[in-house]
C-alpha cells in the first residue's frame, strides 16, 4: 500500500526537475567557514520510526541508531568502527580468549549524576537474558556462560557467567572464545541499565522525563511517527569532547529524505533509493556520499525439494548466467557492487573469489549453458520456477532484470513472485519457496556471521543447505583464538559453499548519505554506526 | 427528532461491534504474527512475549478481552511500539489530522463553493473555464503529486516554507499540508457546486424569483444555495471522516505524526491492537458523520423528514 505513492513521488521528483531545465540551488550556494557554528544542533533522519528505545527491547536499526547516542556500554565505535574504550577504560582476556576482565573508569556517571558502575552492567546484562524481558536480541548473548541454560528456562538469570568482584571491574566468562566480544559490547543491546529507573518506572521508563542515559546524549522530547529530540549529557565522562547540543532524529520515508534534504530541514540523512544516485549527484554533488556496506543481496534455493536439492549443476548454472556487472550499473546506478561470494571485502580476509568471476560474458554463459544442459533441462524442456520476494518497491525491477537474464542466457521461465514480508517469512520458515529473495546484514565486521546463515540448523537458514564438512569448518573457527588462523578456516568453508552454491550472490550494499557540507566529523564505516558524538557543525552561510 | 437520534445510537452499536469483530477476525487471520520476525528467538521468550500480550490464550478468550477493554474505552497496548498504548497513539495522532483535515475540508468548502457559484452564474466566461481547468486537474491529479510539487516549489526553489515536520501551534507546517490535502476536494466541491448550481438557476421558483425582481445576491445566497447544499453535504459526511483520521499520502510526504501512517504500518507488522482499535475509530467517526449528514439533510430540504 505505501509502495506506490513512493515510487511515484520519486518520479514525480525526477520528472519536475529534469523538465523544469533548472539546477537546484544547493551546493553553490552554500559558504562554509572554518570555525564552529554558535549553533551546535544536527538535524537527521531515521527511515522508520524506532519501535522502542529500551535497549532490551530493541529490535530495529532505527532503534539502535538512536540508542548509541543515549547510552555508552563498555566499548564504543570510533569513527572509522573500530573498537575504543567506552565506559571500560581497559581489558585483558586469557590466552584461550574465554575469560575476560575489563576495568571501567572510576569518573563515569548516569545522567542523572549517579555513579555509572559495574552492577549497572550486570543488571541489564541478567535483565536481557532473563525469558521474562521478552527481548528479541537475548540470543546473541549466548557465547556467554550458562546464557544459554538461562535462555531455555533451565538456570536463573543470575547464573549468568558475569561477576563484579568490585564496583569497577567485570568479569566475563565464555563458552568459546569470540572474537567479536568487543564488537558485542559496543551493541544497542548491550547498553548498562539504569536499575532504579526501570524499578520505578517499570515498561514507562523510557519516557523523556524518567530516562536516564550513560551516553553522549539525554532524551528530551519523543513524539512517535514526528521526531525524537536529543540534548547533550552533561554528565557524560567524556562530554567535554561533545559538540553537537542537539539532535533532532526525523523517522522519515526514504522518498521523502532527499527533499527535506534539500529544503534544508534536515542536515544528515540515514539512506536513499540507489534509484535516485544520478540525480541527486547531478543536483547535490559532493553532498552525496556512498561507501562499502557490510551486507549482501542474495538469491537462496531451497535445498530440501526438487528442481534445486541434489542438483549442484542446475544452480551453479542459474549463478553464472546473472550479469552480476548489469545489475550493478544498470538496475542500481553503480551505486551496489557485483557480489561472487558471501563474505563482501574485509581487511585481511582473502575473499574466496569463483574461477567464473572473472571470467568474459561469453565464456560465462557457455559454461551456464553447458551446466543447464548437463542438469537435465533444455529449450523444449525449460526450468519453470518462481522467484519469490517480499514487498519493497525497489526490489521489484531487480527480480524482473534476474527473469530476463535467465530467459535469455539459459531459456529458463522463472517467474518473480511477490508476497508481503510477514507471509513470506512464514512460507519460508515453512520451506515452501523453492527460489528466494534474501537479504543479510552483518553486525560485526567478521565473516563468521556471513557464513553462519548457512549452517545446519541456523534459524534463518531459510532453504535448509546442511553440508556436515562446511558445519565443522565453522565450529573449528568459531573455537580458534587465533585470528589470522580463524580467517584461513573461513576461507576454506566459504570456498566450499561458493562451490556447491545453495545461493546466489548478486550485490553487495554501500552506505548512502546526504551530508551538508558545514556538518564534519561524521562517522564513515562498513557497519554504518554514525553516532552523532562525534558530528559538529562549521559556520556557514546558506541551506 | 429526539427519537431518531436514540435510535440510530441504538443501531449503531450492533454495527460497531460487527466492525470491530471483522476487524479483529480478518486481521488475526493473516499469515504471520506480530512477534514473527527473521530473528532467531528462543522458545522460552517467544512465550513470554505471547503471555505478555495475551497471545498465547485461545483466539476467543483475546476476542472476549479485547472487547471487554474496548468497552472501557481501552484499546490496549500497541505490539510495534513497545513503551506504547493504542490510546496514546490516537490521543497524540488523531489531533494533527483532525487539524489538518478539519482546515483542510474549510479551504475545500471555501474555495470549491466560492468558484463553483462563480462559474455557474458566469457560465461559459472566463469565471467559468479557468477555474474549471484547475478543478478538472485537481480530480485528475493525485494528492502525492500535488504534495511533492509543492515542496519542490515552496520548499526546495523559494525557501518560503518548511518541506514538512510539525509544531503544536505554528501555522508554517500547516500550510502546505492543507493544501495539499483540501485542493482535490476543492475541485470535486467547485464542480459539484456548479452542475447543481446551474440546474437550481433554472428552475421555476428562481424565475419566479427574478420576476418578482429580488436582489441578485437574496436570489443565489437565500434561493439557491440551500438546494445547492444537499447533494454536497451527502458528499461531505463520509469525506470529514476520511480526512480526519489522516491520510497516509499527507502524512508521509510531510512527515506528520498522523495515525494514517500507524494504520499502515500496523498493518503491516500485524499491530493488532493498533489496526483494529483505529479501525473502530474509523467506523465511529463515519457512523457520525452519516447521523450529522442526515439531519443537515432535513434543516436543508423541507421534504425531508427524519423518519423514527
Amino acid at each position: 500500500m505505501r509502495a506506490l505513492p513512493r515510487a511515484l513521488l520519486l518520479l514525480t521528483l525526477i520528472d519536475f526537475a529534469s523538465c523544469s531545465g533548472e539546477s537546484a540551488p544547493t551546493a553553490s550556494t552554500i559558504r562554509v567557514g572554518t570555525a564552529l557554528a554558535a549553533d551546535q544542533s544536527l538535524a537527521r533522519t531515521l527511515d522508520t520510526m524506532p519501535h522502542s528505545l529500551d535497549p532490551a527491547l530493541v529490535t530495529d536499526s532505527d532503534g539502535s541508531r538512536v540508542i548509541i547516542d543515549l547510552f555508552e556500554g563498555l566499548t564504543a565505535n570510533a569513527p572509522d568502527g573500530s573498537i575504543i574504550p567506552g565506559i571500560a577504560s581497559s581489558w585483558e582476556v586469557s590466552p584461550d580468549g574465554r575469560a575476560w576482565t575489563f576495568h571501567l573508569r572510576p569518573g563515569a556517571r548516569w545522567s542523572n549524576g549517579d555513579a555509572l558502575t559495574a552492577a549497572d552492567f550486570i543488571y541489564a546484562w541478567r535483565h536481557q537474558v532473563d525469558p521474562k524481558t521478552g527481548s528479541e536480541n537475548a540470543q546473541e548473548l549466548t557465547p556467554i556462560v550458562n546464557a544459554t541454560e538461562i535462555l531455555s528456562g533451565h538456570a536463573a538469570p543470575e547464573a549468568l557467567g558475569v561477576e563484579a568482584p568490585d564496583p569497577y571491574t567485570i568479569h566475563i566468562a565464555l563458552t568459546v572464545p569470540t572474537p567479536y566480544l568487543l564488537d558485542l559490547l559496543a551493541d544497542a543491546f548491550m547498553m548498562p541499565l539504569p536499575r532504579a529507573a526501570l524499578e520505578r518506572y517499570g515498561d514507562d521508563w523510557t519516557r523523556p522525563e524518567h530516562m536516564v542515559c550513560s551516553g553522549p546524549f539525554m532524551l528530551k522530547e519523543l513524539v512517535i511517527g514526528n521526531r525524537i529530540t536529543l540534548v547533550k549529557n552533561p554528565n557524560y565522562w567524556a562530554a567535554d569532547t561533545v559538540h553537537l547540543q542537539r539532535v533532532t532524529y526525523y523517522p522519515l520515508d526514504r522518498a521523502t529524505q532527499p527533499s527535506r534534504f534539500m529544503a534544508g530541514d534536515v542536515q544528515y540523512t540515514s539512506f536513499f533509493s540507489p534509484q535516485q544516485y544520478r540525480w541527486l549527484k547531478s543536483q547535490l554533488g559532493d553532498q552525496v556520499q556512498v561507501g562499502p556496506y557490510l551486507g549482501i543481496q542474495m538469491l537462496a534455493f531451497n535445498m530440501l525439494e526438487p528442481p534445486f536439492a541434489g542438483n549442484r549443476d542446475l544452480r551453479l548454472a542459474l549463478s553464472m548466467a546473472v550479469d552480476r556487472q548489469i545489475l550493478s550499473d544498470k538496475v542500481r546506478q553503480g551505486v551496489f557492487p557485483p557480489a561472487y561470494a558471501m563474505t563482501p571485502p574485509l581487511p585481511g580476509f582473502q575473499e574466496p573469489l569463483p574461477d567464473w568471476a572473472s571470467w568474459s560474458d561469453e565464456r560465462r554463459h557457455a559454461e551456464a549453458r553447458r551446466l543447464y544442459a548437463a542438469a537435465g533441462y533444455s529449450a523444449s524442456h525449460p526450468l519453470k520456477v518462481e522467484l519469490v520476494y517480499g514487498t519493497e518497491p525497489t526490489t521489484r525491477d531487480m527480480m524482473d532484470a534476474l527473469a530476463a537474464m535467465w530467459r535469455v542466457n539459459l531459456g529458463a521461465q522463472v517467474e518473480p513472485y511477490n508476497e508481503e514480508f510477514g507471509v513470506m517469512l512464514q512460507d519460508l520458515a515453512l520451506h515452501k519457496a523453492k527460489l528466494f529473495w534474501s537479504g543479510w546484514t552483518a553486525g560485526y565486521p567478521d565473516p563468521y556471521t556471513f557464513e553462519q546463515l548457512y549452517k545446519s540448523g541456523y534459524a534463518q537458514n531459510f532453504g535448509a543447505y546442511s553440508e556436515p564438512h562446511f558445519d565443522a569448518l565453522l565450529a573449528a573457527a568459531s573455537i580458534e583464538p587465533d585470528n589470522s588462523k580463524r580467517y584461513r578456516l573461513l576461507e576454506q568453508s566459504e570456498t566450499l559453499l561458493n562451490a556447491e552454491a545453495p545461493y546466489i550472490p548478486l550485490l553487495y550494499y554501500s552506505t548512502l548519505h546526504l551530508i551538508k557540507p558545514y556538518v564534519k566529523g561524521v562517522p564513515r564505516n562498513t557497519m554504518d554506526i554514525d553516532g552523532s558524538r562525534y558530528i559538529y557543525i562549521l559556520e556557514h552561510e546558506g541551506h | 427528532m429526539l427519537r431518531f437520534l436514540i435510535r440510530r445510537l441504538l443501531i449503531a452499536l450492533p454495527t460497531m461491534l460487527l466492525i470491530a469483530t471483522l476487524a479483529f477476525g480478518l486481521l488475526h487471520a493473516t499469515p504471520g504474527g506480530p512477534f514473527d520476525s527473521a530473528k532467531r528467538i528462543a522458545p522460552a521468550i517467544q512465550r513470554s512475549i505471547e503471555a505478555k500480550y495475551h497471545l498465547n490464550e485461545p483466539l476467543w478468550r483475546q476476542y472476549g478481552r479485547y472487547l471487554g477493554d474496548l468497552a472501557h474505552g481501552d484499546l490496549g497496548p500497541s505490539f510495534q511500539y513497545r513503551d506504547t498504548s493504542v490510546n496514546e497513539l490516537i490521543r497524540q495522532g488523531l489531533p494533527v489530522d483532525a487539524l489538518i483535515g478539519s482546515l483542510a475540508m474549510t479551504f475545500a468548502i471555501v474555495l470549491g463553493g466560492f468558484f463553483g457559484i462563480i462559474a455557474a452564474v458566469r457560465r461559459g466566461s472566463a469565471w467559468d473555464h479557468i477555474p474549471m481547468f484547475f478543478a478538472a486537474l485537481g480530480i485528475a491529479v493525485p494528492v502525492f503529486v500535488i504534495g511533492p510539487l509543492l515542496i519542490l516549489l515552496f520548499a526546495i526553489q523559494l525557501h518560503w516554507l518548511p518541506a514538512g515536520d510539525w509544531e503544536p501551534g505554528a501555522v508554517r507546517f500547516l500550510i502546505l499540508p492543507v493544501i495539499s490535502l483540501g485542493f482535490p476536494y476543492a475541485a470535486y466541491i467547485a464542480r459539484m457546486t456548479r452542475s447543481e448550481m446551474i440546474d437550481v438557476l433554472g428552475s421555476p421558483f428562481i424565475r419566479t424569483a427574478w420576476a418578482k425582481g429580488l436582489p441578485k445576491r437574496t436570489i443565489l445566497l437565500r434561493h439557491a444555495l440551500r438546494p445547492v447544499l444537499t447533494p454536497l453535504v451527502s458528499f461531505l459526511g463520509p469525506a470529514f471522516a476520511g480526512v480526519l483520521t489522516g491520510s497516509i499520502i499527507i502524512e508521509s510526504v510531510f512527515g506528520l505524526p498522523g495515525i494514517g501512517r500507524y494504520f499502515v504500518t500496523g498493518a503491516i507488522n500485524r499491530d493488532y491492537t493498533l489496526v483494529v482499535g483505529i479501525t473502530v475509530l474509523y467506523g465511529a467517526l463515519i457512523i457520525g458523520f452519516n447521523l450529522v449528514t442526515d439531519m443537515c439533510y432535513a434543516w436543508l430540504d423541507p421534504r425531508v423528514r427524519l423518519h423514527t
